[in-house]
């Protein structure tokens, strides 16, 4: 009868043992050239935001896209609305929201936003370019002006200007221009019985009609006031908002950080197909001019 | 056979199956990694991005916050690597142009000092006492 080969399990079980002391302790894994698809879910959302924050300076929509989808996320726009939603929940600062948020909207809308406020130091103007001393060039630009000399009114100008072209570079951190109020687009009565009873759907954009998250609305009425925020339901838009009024009710809205006030919004008495009434709820639209 | 034979032969099979196990059917998964250990391509890709956010808004101190994760290395090493390795994987002469911007005013980043508590307190002048 041949004898069970104990020797062979042993030296297999100490080989196993030897591997695995070997791998865990003298040479363990080491993570090199790894992927940003790898990277923990923390330092994705620091991808992200530096994503956002290039592409706010550079407004290069594809190059923003094929670094997002470095990080694999299924659905890239989602992605960032959600943290954008988080961000915003956790205080971080509106205009660090604001470039994720934006990045989302020209994701989805397949349009650069290039916002008209964010270059005050540009020497970019409606008209023909006219160079003055004062202006502030990019280094791509070649424009060659002699001084010009006001000590005498028969003192000649001369000036030499070689072929311009202008490189649109905003210098700024894109944010919303502050002091600009938000004036109420629209405001319109909703019937529909499948609607929440007295719902107050607020929209806030942009001057170029993009949504705008992490706006600060102020309603009160007789004896109350409360603060809420655009944003936090990206599903429906991400410059989305709403409040249920109480029937009977007059309420006054505004825009936080600047905007007229918007008195005497009330739920209308809608009448339903059998002729029952029921309350109604109100679409208003406000934007930054 | 020898036994001997029989014990090696057994555990190279061992081996063999342990191998094939961990690299075909149940390789490593990365998860949870950091950007320091990313591809010297991808580490200058977001060095690349965090250069074009300081273009646009100057903050060294957050270019250097946001360069803190590449890394225990200066942040005007790791600006410099990055411009070495966009060199030599041929980025267009703008986004040089940005990583050098971005390492220029690394090299040249002086903190701002911060007093020490007590020091100050210490060497401070005693004028006006009689």
């Amino acid at each position: 009868m041949k004898r069970f080969p104990w020797e062979a399990i042993l030296a297999l079980t100490i080989g196993i043992g030897l591997g695995i002391f070997y791998a865990w302790t003298i040479a363990p894994v080491r993570y090199i050239n790894t992927m940003p698809n790898t990277l923990r879910s923390d330092f994705k959302d620091q991808y992200r935001i530096l994503i956002a924050a290039s592409y706010s300076s550079s407004h290069d929509l594809a190059r923003a896209k094929s670094r997002l989808e470095l990080l694999g996320d299924a659905d890239p726009v989602q992605a960032l609305t959600a943290q954008a939603q988080r961000m915003l929940a956790s205080g971080q600062p509106f205009d660090v929201v604001q470039q994720v948020a934006m990045l989302a909207d020209d994701l989805q809308s397949g349009v650069a936003h290039i916002p008209p406020t964010a270059m005050p130091e540009s020497n970019i103007s409606a008209g023909p370019p006219t160079l003055t001393p004062a202006a502030s060039l990019s280094a791509t630009e070649t424009p060659q002006v002699a001084p010009i000399s006001s000590s005498s009114p028969t003192s000649e100008i001369v000036s030499t200007i070689v072929p311009l072209t202008i490189t649109p570079r905003p210098t700024q951190t894109l944010t919303p221009t502050a002091g600009a109020p938000f004036i109420l687009l629209s405001n319109d009565i909703v019937c529909k019985p499948d609607l929440t009873d007295g719902l107050m759907q607020i929209y806030v954009i942009d001057s170029r009609g993009h949504q705008m998250p992490g706006v600060e609305i102020i309603i009160t009425w007789d004896g109350g006031e409360e603060h809420f925020f655009t944003g936090f339901k990206p599903d429906i838009k991400n410059g989305y908002a709403d409040y249920i009024m109480q029937a009977n009710v007059a309420y006054t809205i505004r825009i936080a950080e600047s905007g007229t006030p918007v008195p005497d919004l009330t739920a209308p008495t809608c009448t339903d197909s059998s002729g029952q009434t029921y309350t109604g709820g109100l679409h208003l639209t406000f934007q930054q001019p | 056979m020898p036994r001997w034979l029989f014990s090696i032969i057994a555990l190279a099979i061992g081996l063999s199956l342990g191998l094939f196990y961990g690299w075909e059917i149940n390789p490593v998964q990365f998860v949870d990694t950091t950007p320091a250990s990313m591809r010297a391509d991808y580490r200058a890709d977001y060095v690349l991005m965090i250069a074009e956010a300081y273009h646009a808004d100057q903050n060294t101190d957050l270019a250097i916050r946001r360069l803190a994760v590449l890394g225990s290395d200066s942040p005007a090493n790791i600006a410099a690597q990055a411009l070495q390795t966009g060199q030599s994987i041929g980025y267009s002469t703008h986004d040089i142009s940005l990583l050098q911007e971005l390492t220029r005013a690394l090299q040249a980043y002086q903190p701002a000092p911060t007093p020490i508590e007590g020091t100050q307190k210490d060497s401070a002048p005693t004028g006006g006492a009689p």
